[in-house]
């Protein structure tokens, strides 16, 4: 842990005045942390977990190594267009997300405030955005964001193509579930295509796009059919593997790689032994640099985390002989979108699925939705027999602090759910 | 009849008033969030709670909103939920205002229409509909302008009172813009309504678009002279806004935020009155008192202390007295003068002229004048050494970094937020959790071994965190380090924000704390000047306000 500060220190100090070594260093670290995850992955973990946290650090590097060949990215874009284009997904917040796990956010964070921003702007955002304007965060070649799931993309991804200088393309997700919804953002999705080609200068060929949506189909599908066969079986989990899944079931879904990663889970999960330990479905992001969280959830036979709210975003069906028609249907329908019931409804079901015994509602500082909501989940929740802890913090400042009411409020929840340890 | 109420400026207000509603915005701010607080996270908008409290309160039974940000969509839900309404209403509005989301708006509009007629049993008349055409007022000449997130009614009047010139509220609800062109002499309602989201759409953008550059003709004002820049805590929208216009524009500006309560006004008026005094100077320079014996006062009412200084004409500082505050501000204020005057052998009456600053200033009857304590910490830092031009000062209550020109006065300032990290305070309570008094603290934190963190900006937490360190035996100077840093970090980020020059001078009781200095020097890169009267700076630039404005030829 001492050598992750000290490496996190240099990336902070470095920032700013000498942004290239920062960024250097930053490489540097992370790929000895690949090669570390390579030759001595951690065992407890599945192989497929082991795989998943492989292919999220390879995912971290690219747009280290090469950012003119990445699109800089919010969550939820579809990047099946941008795999195609041959572009790297260099994405906002799970960029932020290793900062903090290289204990290098403060400094970054402490600069967006400097500027301005308000210290109630989601952390995520306000982390990539402080290391981008220290210079640790190289220049993509372009940009794509949605309007989706959070008010903040609105304004990062614009100030980050004012920074960068480079082309922005965002895609306007209207609020209503409807056909016409969908039409608006298929038409947006068209012209993506066409900006995609004009940034990568690569022909993005119809069929071959096709196939991958073929592809995120099956993924989905597979994560799905895992989730549910997860019910009967204990999955050794620590904090960051659900978030794996999350990050990479977005910006990697229709790569071979992502969809590997789901048969491999679904191979793993037969081999699994019998569910023990009390179960929890986590919604939204998950803080796994807390203690107290870790303390009481990671590689915990008595309770761990079975599934997250990020990694099943989207439940519905699409026809991947109409690509844009499908990656438009995912945005108009996701979880995130639409009337709060959609999300809390679309939370119970996949914790049925998972075979949860309680929910954690996260309620990530600066997340005005999740927020804004919770109470109301908290009632549906229960209404359905799901227990549910609303949890405050933050998934990506350590200086939100109140460690000791975390550990107070989730070691009484897991009491109050029972268990080997807590009856 | 109830009212329809609404919020946004993308609201069609014409249409609902063609179908027979009677619109307004809903725009008060309530005392507190007693009822919100009970159906909804503390964390969320201020403005959103008072929408919450609004209804369970009973006042609202018609709402019609638009899908503005993450907030509003959660309170409708929250609001839907809650069965309260009689019509609840939210509208699609997209993020751009292209051809294609025109049309949608139009769609949006048609559907709006259908929901609203039912309910009241109405028909569109379009008649009514033409004269809901209002064009909106705007004020001619030099005025001032409210940008940035929602105002509520009551702290607008406040800043319209306190500015010395006409203000106007340009803030989001409140620049709606549609009323500029007439409607056409159209009967087909679905072009009428083709036109009509046009005309919504094609107003000043809101923060909330995905394209915001049309935002600029807001502040591109040649009779704009000066921006009061509002935000509302936990609504980032305008925080982008303000970052950059606070790089872009020469027009004087201030920033206040507020929680869309009532209470938050004392610590905002402060601020007012100080931008006020910036925009106007020579104002509170009048000749309006005689000469008598030679001898002016200032009185700096803080909420720790109270300072007074009494100048003779030459501005020889003949008396420097602080005294704690005490339990009230007159009384400490009467026997802080009293100490002064015995001290400088005089009296009451060899005063000439008193002015009164500090957060108390008000509560003082003595004064002939009150000025903020912003504009007196300037002029008397200015007074202390004339190369000044950052002045920063931490007080109890608060901790202000303030910009000055050559001649004292003031180019801009920031305070901190409404909350005790990075202040006096602050210090002043971990002092006490680790059982030692200031000045045992002002030394013990110069010879530190680790580099401690302490990396909670909430003083609650940060408490808790100080005690683990001391439970894990940490060393006190290390843990005093880690304090000093954290109070500098805040510091040094004010400054940044005011576009601190150099030199600095620090001000106010804290610089007395050698390690805080120390450390607050490090973050800034520079060294500050620290005169042995800086405690008395604010009292000392009162007494020099009140010798200014006192007629020395007599």
């Amino acid at each position: 842990m001492e050598i992750v500060k000290t490496f996190g220190e240099y990336v902070e100090k470095w920032s700013g005045p000498a942004p290239e070594r920062a960024r250097k260093l930053l490489k540097t670290g992370w790929e000895a942390q690949y090669l570390k995850l390579k030759l001595r992955p951690d065992k407890r973990l599945l192989p497929s977990d082991q795989y998943a946290a492989r292919m999220m650090m390879d995912t971290m590097l690219k747009p280290l190594k090469d950012p003119s060949h990445s699109a800089l990215v919010s969550i939820f874009t579809p990047c099946e267009m941008l795999h195609e284009a041959g572009l790297h997904p260099y994405n906002v917040e799970a960029f932020s997300c290793f900062l903090n796990g290289s204990r290098a956010e403060r400094v970054f964070l402490q600069q967006a405030e400097n500027e301005g921003l308000s210290e109630t702007l989601c952390s995520y955002h306000k982390t990539f955005i402080g290391a981008a304007d220290r210079g640790v965060m190289p220049r993509p070649r372009c940009i794509v964001y949605t309007s989706l799931a959070c008010d903040a993309n609105l304004l990062t991804f614009s100030r980050l193509g004012e920074k960068f200088q480079v082309p922005v393309f965002a895609i306007d997700v209207p609020f209503h579930g409807d056909k016409d919804s969908v039409a608006y953002v298929e038409e947006q999705l068209i012209r993506l295509k066409g900006f995609l080609e004009e940034v990568s200068g690569k022909k993005i060929p119809e069929e071959s796009l096709k196939e991958r949506l073929a592809r995120s189909r099956r993924t989905l599908r597979n994560y799905r059919r895992y989730q549910k066969e997860r019910a009967s079986r204990y999955v050794p989990a620590d904090l960051v593997t659900p978030l794996y899944s999350g990050m990479t079931n977005n910006i990697l879904l229709g790569t071979e790689a992502e969809e590997r990663y789901t048969r491999m889970l679904l191979r793993d999960i037969k081999k699994a032994g019998p569910a023990r330990g009390k179960r929890i479905y986590w919604m939204h992001t998950i803080p796994f640099w807390s203690e107290a969280v870790r303390n009481e959830l990671c590689f915990s036979e008595n309770a761990q985390i079975v599934g997250c709210e990020l990694a099943q975003t989207f439940r519905g069906d699409f026809d991947p002989e109409s690509p844009y028609e499908a990656m438009a249907k995912r945005l108009v329908y996701h979880s995130l979108n639409g009337n709060a019931s959609r999300r809390i409804e679309n939370g119970i079901r996949c914790a049925r699925e998972a075979g949860a015994d309680g929910a954690v509602w996260f309620n990530h500082w600066g997340c005005k939705h999740t927020l804004g909501i919770a109470q109301l989940a908290k009632k549906k929740f229960e209404e359905e027999g799901i227990p549910l802890l609303l949890l405050d913090g933050d998934g990506c400042d350590r200086s939100h602090g109140g460690e000791g009411q975390t550990a107070t409020r989730l070691g009484a929840f897991l009491e109050m759910l029972g268990g080997e340890t807590h009856e | 009849m109830n009212k329809t109420y609404y919020i946004c400026k993308y609201t069609p207000v014409e249409l609902l008033t063609a179908l027979g509603g009677d619109c307004g915005i809903l725009n008060t701010m309530p005392r507190g969030f007693e009822l919100a607080e009970q159906i909804a996270h503390p964390n969320i908008c201020g403005f959103g709670k008072t929408l919450l409290e609004a209804v369970l309160e009973g006042q609202v039974k018609e709402l019609v909103l638009v899908n503005c940000c993450d907030t509003i969509r959660s309170v409708c839900d929250v609001l839907e939920d809650s069965g309260k309404l009689d019509f609840l209403y939210m509208l699609d509005i997209l993020h751009s205002s292209g051809a294609c989301s025109r049309e949608r708006t139009a769609a949006q509009l048609k559907g709006l229409a259908r929901a609203y007629s039912a309910y009241k049993g109405t028909a569109f008349d379009p008649e009514k509909f033409r004269e809901a055409f209002r064009r909106p007022e705007r004020i001619k000449g030099p005025h001032l302008k409210v940008l940035g997130a929602r105002m509520g009614e009551e702290l607008f009047s406040m800043v319209q009172k306190l500015m010395p010139l006409p203000v106007e509220n340009a803030s989001c609800v409140n620049n709606r813009s549609v009323g500029s062109l007439m409607p056409p002499e159209e009967r087909d309602f679905d072009r009428l309504m083709d036109w009509y989201a046009g005309e919504l759409l094609c107003q000043p953008p809101c923060m909330r678009m995905m394209d915001h550059a049309g935002r600029k003709q807001l502040y591109n004002d040649p009779d704009l002279k000066g921006i009061v820049y509002h935000t509302v805590k936990f609504c980032d929208f305008y925080s982008f806004e303000y970052a950059d216009i606070k790089e872009h524009t020469d027009v004087p500006l201030l920033k206040i935020e507020s929680d869309y309560t009532l209470q938050s006004s004392g610590q905002l008026m402060t601020r007012l009155e100080a931008f006020a005094e910036t925009i106007t100077p020579e104002e509170t320079v009048g000749k309006e008192i005689k000469m008598g014996k030679g001898y002016f006062a200032g009185i700096d009412s803080g909420s720790t202390s109270t300072d007074v200084v009494i100048l003779d004409k030459e501005k020889n500082m003949i008396a420097g007295i602080v005294l704690p505050t005490g339990a009230g501000a007159a009384v400490g204020a009467e026997r802080a003068l009293e100490e002064a005057l015995k001290e400088a052998g005089l009296h009451r009456e060899d005063i000439d002229a008193l002015v009164t600053t500090g957060y108390g200033r008000t509560a003082i009857q003595a004064g002939d004048k009150s000025i903020t304590e912003i504009t007196c910490h300037a002029k008397g830092a200015h007074h202390l050494d004339p190369d000044v031009r950052t002045v920063v000062d931490i007080g109890g209550q608060d901790s202000k970094v303030i910009r000055i020109d050559e001649n004292g006065a003031v180019e801009n300032f920031v305070m901190n937020d409404k909350c005790a990290a990075g202040t006096g305070r602050f210090l002043e309570m971990m002092a006490r959790t680790m059982e030692m008094d200031l000045d045992d603290m002002s030394e013990t934190g110069l010879t530190y071994k680790e580099d401690i963190t302490i990396s909670s900006m909430c003083t609650v937490f940060a408490e808790s965190e100080v005690v683990s360190l001391i439970a894990q035996n940490k060393e006190t100077d290390d843990i005093v380090h880690g304090l000093n840093k954290a109070v500098a970090t805040k510091t040094a980020a004010l400054a940044k924000r005011v576009g601190g020059q150099e030199k600095y001078m620090m001000t106010g009781g804290v610089s007395k704390n050698k390690g805080l200095v120390k450390t607050l020097e490090e973050k800034l890169g520079t060294s500050l000047v620290i005169h042995k009267d800086a405690q008395l700076c604010g009292a000392l630039g009162a007494a020099l306000f009140a010798l200014e404005m006192t007629d020395t030829r007599a």
